[in-house]
């Protein structure tokens, strides 16, 4: 295991921020943790890179204790916070010479490293550019350059997406699945399913400090009813569609929904192509039939709700 | 220690405060002043030729402004050095590389103590007319600039100090220049309200001011950096007349320790895990 935590916990003095977290990452899986605001994501990775004491329990990052050998730590770990700040008036070229002299590397392996860095994250162009002059989704991706100039086994990410725009998360998550195929442990945080879905093998969700679903997405998403949520668009013969979902033992509740209908499933797969087969033989003219785009979210919050409250 | 000397944020540090069109502009209204006051006085006040080598006025002056302008510049020059990073949220990120939080403090102090020390030793030229003018012994000189050096180190540490323990540089800057204003004034009224009132509550104790010979006054006395300038500069107060030791080196010793404690505690407190040495409750200790 390379991270591994046993009944870790935090309290800020009457606020339990986290309580008796344990997981085990296997090396070289990407492992997702969701959850809202507050819910101790944050918390969890300043523990894990050193930055925060636990108050309760252990964790281990491959193999080190963080409270007990923080240097072997924090040569392993890579860490990304969700704010952090750039030194004005150096360039992208000093900045990471600067993190890699503080890391201990050899002067006159730094220039070739800051290179080879610049190109994995696709600045190379920025090079000499000040760092205060890129945008933010620059400063991100430099920020993850920097995570990797001492070649750490592990990258804990906190929120890398936020702030960013729908191409920039899309080239930020291109660089991420270039990092898992490097064989890097990564933990990633944020606080919607959708994002980590594809990029993640383990998810957790985190709420009010407790871990309260961890597995595959696969396993999250179809947790406990086996329930998932669908949605059909048809050219011809909607009403007709709209008779038969309801007829259906399979459907529920059953909402209109942009020129189609969505609904909750309850059944198998083969059900399932049974039931778009019904439709067909209906003459329902069926240009969509899966899914629907708000899946992921939706066990969000089904998962999440009420959790707490007892 | 080369390892030290080349660590990437001293390089870092000292490039920014000396490469910059700021420190010059520090420099200049430094040396400005430095040199503007005296000047000023001799303009008024012209001094006959006969009386070279006979007046300590200008030395008194330009050694008064010197210490003026250090209690005002070393505070400065370190009150935002961690708290800066903690602002501009690059100090997580600091702390996670394999820096000691030892090395950052000493970075940062070293980067402050060069600057003021190019300070000090600009000035220094200035020096020269004066001794031109007063009669100052080149030993009284080599102690004034001891005392300066000493009150830099110390101003620096307590303004590192105050960074390190308070998040926001406003607050820790007001801080600073607080406790600077209590070492600096404080501890001389101290001196002089303990005396006055032991005085006064046992006058058959105390015959012909003997209290300001006990050796606890003096004490505090030899803490008071006016008390002990003025000492230096040969221009004692009564209260302070038979002080039995010499003052300038108590004086140094005393805030040299002090300043290494400073130091020490803030590296002590920049670390996020800290080893525990006292504890005022009981944590609970989960077994397996
Ligand atoms: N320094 C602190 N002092 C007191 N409470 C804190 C501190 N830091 C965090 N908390 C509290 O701990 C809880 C968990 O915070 P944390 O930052 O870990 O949440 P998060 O999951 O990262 O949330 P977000 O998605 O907003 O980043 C919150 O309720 C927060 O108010
Ligand atoms: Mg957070």
């Amino acid at each position: 295991m390379v991270i591994e935590t046993v009944h870790l916990g935090k309290r800020y003095g009457n606020l339990q921020a986290l309580a008796d977290l344990n997981l085990s990452i296997e090396p070289g899986k990407v492992f997702g943790f969701i959850g809202p605001n507050g819910a101790g994501k944050s918390t969890t990775m300043l523990i894990l890179s050193t930055l925060l004491e636990q108050s309760e329990g252990e964790a281990f990052v491959c193999g080190y204790n963080v409270r007990k050998d923080p240097a072997s730590v924090r040569q392993s770990v890579g860490y990304m916070p969700d704010f952090f700040g750039v030194y004005d008036n150096l360039t992208a070229v000093e900045y990471l010479e600067f993190y890699a002299g503080a890391y201990k590397i050899p002067a006159s392996k730094r220039r070739a490293l800051v290179g080879d860095l610049l190109e994995l994250v696709n600045l190379s162009h920025k090079a000499d550019a000040f760092v205060d002059s890129l945008s933010r989704g620059m400063q991100q991706r430099l920020g993850l350059a920097r995570c990797l100039v001492h070649d750490p086994a592990v990258l804990i990410l906190d929120e890398p997406a936020s702030g960013l725009d729908p191409r920039a998360r899309i080239e930020l998550r291109e660089i991420m699945k270039q990092l898992r195929e490097m064989g890097k442990t990564i933990i990633i945080s944020s606080h919607v399913l959708p994002e980590l879905a594809e990029l993640c093998d383990d998810i957790g969700v985190i709420e009010k400090g407790r871990l309260i679903a961890y597995g595959s997405v696969h396993e999250v998403s179809n947790r406990d009813t086996g329930q998932s949520r669908m949605q059909l668009r048809a050219l011809r013969n909607l009403d007709k569609a709209g008779l038969l979902l309801a007829s259906s033992p399979y459907v529920h509740q059953l909402t209109e929904y942009m020129g189609g209908y969505r609904f909750y499933f309850q059944g198998t797969e083969q059900q399932k192509a049974e039931l778009l087969q019904e439709l067909l033989d209906e003459q329902v003219a069926v240009v969509y039939y899966g899914d629907s785009k708000k899946d992921l979210e939706d066990v969000f919050l089904a998962i999440t709700e009420g959790v707490g409250m007892e | 220690m080369s390892d030290f000397l080349f660590n990437p944020l001293l390089v870092k540090e000292m490039r920014d405060r000396f490469r910059s069109r700021k420190t010059m502009l520090i420099l200049a209204v430094y040396l400005f002043v430095m040199g503007g006051i005296p000047m000023g006085f001799l303009l008024m006040d012209p001094l006959k030729a006969e009386s070279l080598g006979d007046n300590r006025d200008l030395f008194l002056i330009s050694a008064g402004i010197h210490y003026a302008m250090v209690c005002f510049v070393a505070p400065a020059l370190t009150a935002g050095a961690i708290s800066g990073e903690r602002e501009r949220q690059t100090l997580h990120i600091l702390l996670t590389t394999q820096l000691s939080t030892r090395t950052i403090i000493l970075s940062k102090l070293i980067t402050s103590l060069a600057f003021s020390t190019l300070l000090l030793v600009a000035s220094m030229p200035l020096y020269s007319i004066v001794m031109l003018y007063g009669s100052v012994s080149p030993e009284q000189m080599a102690q004034l600039v001891l005392f300066l050096a000493v009150n830099m180190f110390f101003l620096g540490s307590l303004g590192l100090f105050c960074s390190t323990w308070i998040k926001r540089t406003s607050i820790s800057t007001v801080t600073t220049y607080g406790i600077a204003f209590f070492f600096v004034v404080g501890t001389g009224l101290l001196f002089f309200f303990i005396g006055e009132s032991l005085q006064q509550t046992y006058p058959e104790q105390y015959v012909n001011s003997n209290v300001w010979s006990m050796y606890e006054l003096q004490m505090l006395a030899g803490t008071n950096p006016i008390i002990v300038l003025s000492d230096i500069l040969g221009e004692s107060f009564d209260q302070s007349d038979d002080i039995t030791f010499a003052p300038w080196l108590f004086f140094s010793c005393v805030y040299v320790v002090l300043s290494f404690v400073l130091v020490i505690w803030s590296a002590y407190l920049l670390k996020p895990i800290r080893r525990k040495w006292w504890s005022w409750k009981k944590r609970p200790v989960r077994v397996q």
